[in-house]
C-alpha cells in the first residue's frame, strides 16, 4: 500500500516528453532515491511532486489524497534545495520559524519546536546567526531543520549534498539518514551520485530519459540490474562479446568467450552474438596458464590501496579487473605478461538489448 | 639555515613589491576619474561654499566682507522656506510615485523571456533617449488649457472650463515621474534579479501564498534596490531645472529655479551659492532619514 503514489506522470517541455508515463509507489517512512544522469527527469519529477511544475498528465497521491492539482503552498511537503535556499535577511531562528508562523503556531510552541529542530541538526546556539555567517554544511542543516519543523508529509531532497566537499558530504549523508529514520518521514532523495544512492537508500529508482528503468533495493540494483542502462550506470562494468554455441537443457546455455566455453544459467538462442556484462571486481586472474578461462595480456596496472586495477587486453577487447591485494601480490605480475582470466557463471549477465 | 632565511627574506621582499605594484596600479586607474571629480566638482563646490559667506556687491557680484546674512535672509523669509518645502515635497512625491509604478514593471521585466526582456528594458529606457526639453513640450501639448486632455474632457461634457493642469505642482510631478522612473526600474530590476529563484520556491514550499512570499521575502530583499533608486530619483528631482521651468513656470518655483534667478538674473552669486548649499544640505539630510527608516523596517537588509 503506497503512501505516496505517482501514476502515469507526464511532463512535456517544448513538445519533448521529459517525464514519460512514470508510475511509482513509495511506502510510509521509506527513503527512496531518484538516481540518474543529468537530464533524466529526476528533478523535473521532484518539482512536480513539490508543486513547482504543473503536471501534464497522470496523478500524484499522498495518503490517499490527490495533490497534483494543489498549489505548492498547500501540499505540506518539506523541501531541501541544492543551494540551501535560506532566506538571507532572516536569522536561523526566523528561517526555521517561517513555516510555523504561516501555520499560526503559537509563539511559545514555535520557539520550542524551532529549538528542538536546531538540536536535532546539532546546531543549538546558532539561532541568532544569519545564513551568511554559516558554512555550507551548517546552512544545509538549517535548511533540513526548516523543512522538517513543519512536520511535512513527505521530505524532498534535491541533490542536497552536491555543493559540499567530499568529506562533509559523507558526514552529512549519514546524518540525513539518521534523522530520516528517527523522524520516520517518507523521503525522496534526488541525486546523480550512485555511491550516495547505494549508501543511504531503502530503494533506488534508476531513471533514464524520463523513465524509471528499475526500482529495487541497492543490493538488487547492483547485483541484478534489469536493464542494460542500469548495468552500465551503476558501478563499473566490462562489456564482453560472447557467442552462444548451444543450449544444454531448458534454462542453461553454453557461451564461447574468446575461445573458452562457459555454461551460463540463462536460456539464450543458439548461434547468437551477444553482449555480456561483468563487473571488474568479479574478474579473477591467475598466473597459471591452464584451466578454465582465457589468456589476456596485462597492459597496465594501477595500485589503489586495498586493491589493484589491471588493464587487460584480449584480442581487440579491453577489460578492467579489480583484484584485492590480499588475493594476488601486485608485485608478482609485470606489465606485458599473460594471465589466465575467468569469472564465475553467476557473475555475468547477458545484455537484454532493451533498446 | 642561513641560506633559508635569506631566501625567505627575498620572498617577503618580492611579495611586498608585488603588493605595492598592485596598489599603485589601482590608483593609476582611478586617477582620471578622481581628477575630474576633484577639479570640476569638489573645487567649484568649495568656492561656491566660500562665496555663500560673502556680501553682495552690485558691481562685481561678490563682495569682500564675510557674512552670514545670505543664510539668515533665506531662513527667515517664509517665501524662500515655502520654495524649499515645495522642492522637497515634489521630490518625495515623485519618488513615491516612481516606486509604485516601477515595481510592477521591474517585476514583469525580470520574469520575461530573455529576448522580451531586452525589448522591454529598451522601452523603459526610451524616455531617456529623447531630449528633456522636447519631452516637456510634449506634456505641455497634452496638459495645456486647449490641450488634448482638456479638449477631450470638455467635448464629452465632463467639465465646462479647462482644468488647470499645466503650470501646477501636478504637471511638474508628471514630468518628473516620466523622466526619472527608468532609474527606479533599473535599480529594482537589479535587486530582483539577485534573488535566487529557489528562495521563492522555498517560501511557497513552506506554505506561503504568492502575496505572503512577496511581502515576507521578495520585498525585503529588494529594499536595497528601492533605496538606491530612491536616492537617484530624489536627488535628480530636487535638483532638476528644465522640467519645473517648462511645466511649472513662474507659478511653481523650486530651489534650482530661484538659484538660477539669483545667479543669472540678479547676479547675486553669494545668495545663489547659499540657496544651492541649503538644497544640498536638506537633500542629504532627507536621504539620511530615509535610509534610517528603511533599515529600521528590515534589519537584515544591512547584512545582504
Amino acid at each position: 500500500m503506497g503512501y505516496l503514489r505517482i501514476n502515469n506522470l507526464v511532463k512535456t517541455f517544448n513538445r519533448t516528453e521529459v517525464v514519460k508515463d512514470l508510475t511509482l509507489e513509495i511506502s510510509k517512512g521509506e527513503l527512496i532515491s531518484f538516481l540518474g544522469p543529468s537530464g533524466c527527469g529526476k528533478t523535473t519529477t521532484l518539482n512536480m511532486i513539490a508543486g513547482f511544475l504543473d503536471v501534464d498528465g497522470g496523478r500524484i497521491e499522498v495518503d490517499g489524497q490527490a495533490v497534483h492539482l494543489l498549489p505548492a503552498n498547500k501540499r505540506e511537503m518539506g523541501m531541501v534545495f541544492q543551494n540551501y535556499a535560506l532566506f538571507p535577511h532572516m536569522t536561523v531562528f526566523d528561517n526555521i520559524a517561517y513555516g510555523l508562523k504561516l501555520r499560526k503556531v503559537s509563539k511559545v510552541e514555535a520557539k520550542k519546536r524551532v529549538l528542538e529542530a536546531l538540536d536535532m541538526v546539532r546546531l543549538a546556539g546558532y539561532e541568532k546567526r544569519y545564513p551568511k555567517e554559516l558554512s555550507g554544511g551548517q546552512q544545509q542543516r538549517v535548511s533540513l531543520a526548516r523543512a522538517l519543523v513543519i512536520k511535512p508529509k513527505v521530505l524532498l531532497l534535491d541533490e542536497p549534498l552536491s555543493n559540499l566537499d567530499a568529506k562533509l558530504r559523507q558526514e552529512m549523508r549519514e546524518e540525513i539518514v539518521d534523522i530520516q529514520k528517527q523522524v520516520g518521514i517518507t523521503t525522496i532523495f534526488v541525486t546523480h551520485d550512485q555511491e550516495e544512492a547505494l549508501a543511504i537508500s531503502d530503494r533506488i529508482a534508476v531513471m533514464y530519459e524520463g523513465r524509471i528503468e528499475q526500482v529495487d533495493d541497492p543490493i538488487t540494483i547492483y547485483n541484478q540490474p534489469k536493464t542494460d542502462f542500469v548495468s552500465q550506470f551503476i558501478g563499473e562494468v566490462n562489456k564482453i562479446q560472447g557467442v552462444v554455441v548451444g543450449g544444454e537443457n531448458g534454462n542453461e546455455s553454453r557461451v564461447n568467450f574468446y575461445g573458452d566455453e562457459q555454461l551460463l544459467p540463462f536460456q539464450l538462442r543458439t548461434n547468437e552474438k551477444l553482449d555480456f556484462f561483468v563487473r571488474p571486481e568479479k574478474i579473477v586472474i591467475t598466473q597459471k596458464h591452464e584451466g578454465e578461462g582465457f589468456q589476456s595480456i596485462v597492459m597496465k596496472k594501477m595500485f589503489l590501496g586495498a586493491k589493484t586495477r589491471y588493464f587487460l587486453k584480449v584480442e581487440d577487447k579491453d577489460l578492467i579487473a579489480d583484484i584485492p591485494n590480499t588475493a594476488l601480490n601486485p608485485h608478482s605480475i609485470i606489465e606485458g605478461s599473460k594471465v589466465q582470466t575467468f569469472w564465475q557463471a553467476e557473475d555475468i549477465l547477458p545484455s537484454r538489448n532493451v533498446r | 639555515m642561513e641560506l633559508n632565511t635569506r631566501v625567505d627574506n627575498e620572498i617577503v621582499l618580492m611579495q611586498k613589491k608585488k603588493n605595492f605594484k598592485k596598489r599603485r596600479d589601482t590608483w593609476l586607474l582611478l586617477i582620471p576619474t578622481l581628477a575630474i571629480f576633484l577639479f570640476f566638482f569638489l573645487l567649484p563646490l568649495f568656492f561656491l561654499f566660500v562665496t555663500s559667506f560673502k556680501t553682495f556687491d552690485a558691481g562685481t557680484g561678490i563682495g569682500n566682507q564675510w557674512t552670514l546674512a545670505n543664510y539668515i535672509q533665506f531662513l527667515s523669509d517664509p517665501f524662500y522656506i515655502s520654495v524649499l518645502w515645495r522642492t522637497i515635497k515634489i521630490g518625495l512625491i515623485t519618488t513615491i510615485i516612481t516606486i509604485i509604478i516601477s515595481y510592477p514593471v521591474a517585476y514583469q521585466i525580470t520574469k520575461a523571456k530573455p529576448r522580451m526582456k531586452n525589448y522591454l528594458t529598451l522601452l523603459v529606457l526610451s524616455p531617456l533617449l529623447i531630449s528633456m526639453v522636447i519631452r516637456c513640450y510634449g506634456w505641455v501639448i497634452l496638459l495645456s488649457n486647449n490641450g488634448v486632455i482638456n479638449q477631450t474632457l470638455m467635448t464629452t461634457g465632463l467639465i465646462n472650463e479647462p482644468a488647470p493642469l499645466l503650470y501646477s505642482e501636478f504637471s511638474v510631478i508628471v514630468g518628473m515621474v516620466h523622466v526619472l522612473f527608468p532609474y527606479m526600474v533599473l535599480s529594482i530590476m537589479g535587486a530582483l534579479e539577485r534573488i535566487d529563484p529557489s528562495i521563492i520556491r522555498a517560501s511557497k514550499n513552506l506554505g506561503a501564498s504568492n502575496l505572503r512570499t512577496f511581502v515576507s521575502i521578495v520585498l525585503p530583499l529588494t529594499l536595497p534596490g528601492i533605496f538606491a533608486g530612491s536616492v537617484m530619483v530624489f536627488s535628480l528631482s530636487v535638483s532638476s531645472f528644465v522640467t519645473p521651468s517648462i511645466l511649472g513656470g513662474p507659478q511653481v518655483k523650486v530651489m534650482s529655479y530661484i538659484t538660477y534667478e539669483q545667479v543669472a538674473v540678479m547676479m547675486n552669486w553669494p545668495y545663489g551659492g547659499a540657496i544651492g548649499f541649503l538644497l544640498i544640505l536638506v537633500a542629504t539630510i532627507t536621504i539620511l532619514i530615509y535610509s534610517k527608516v528603511l533599515s529600521k523596517s528590515e534589519k537584515g537588509v544591512a547584512i545582504q
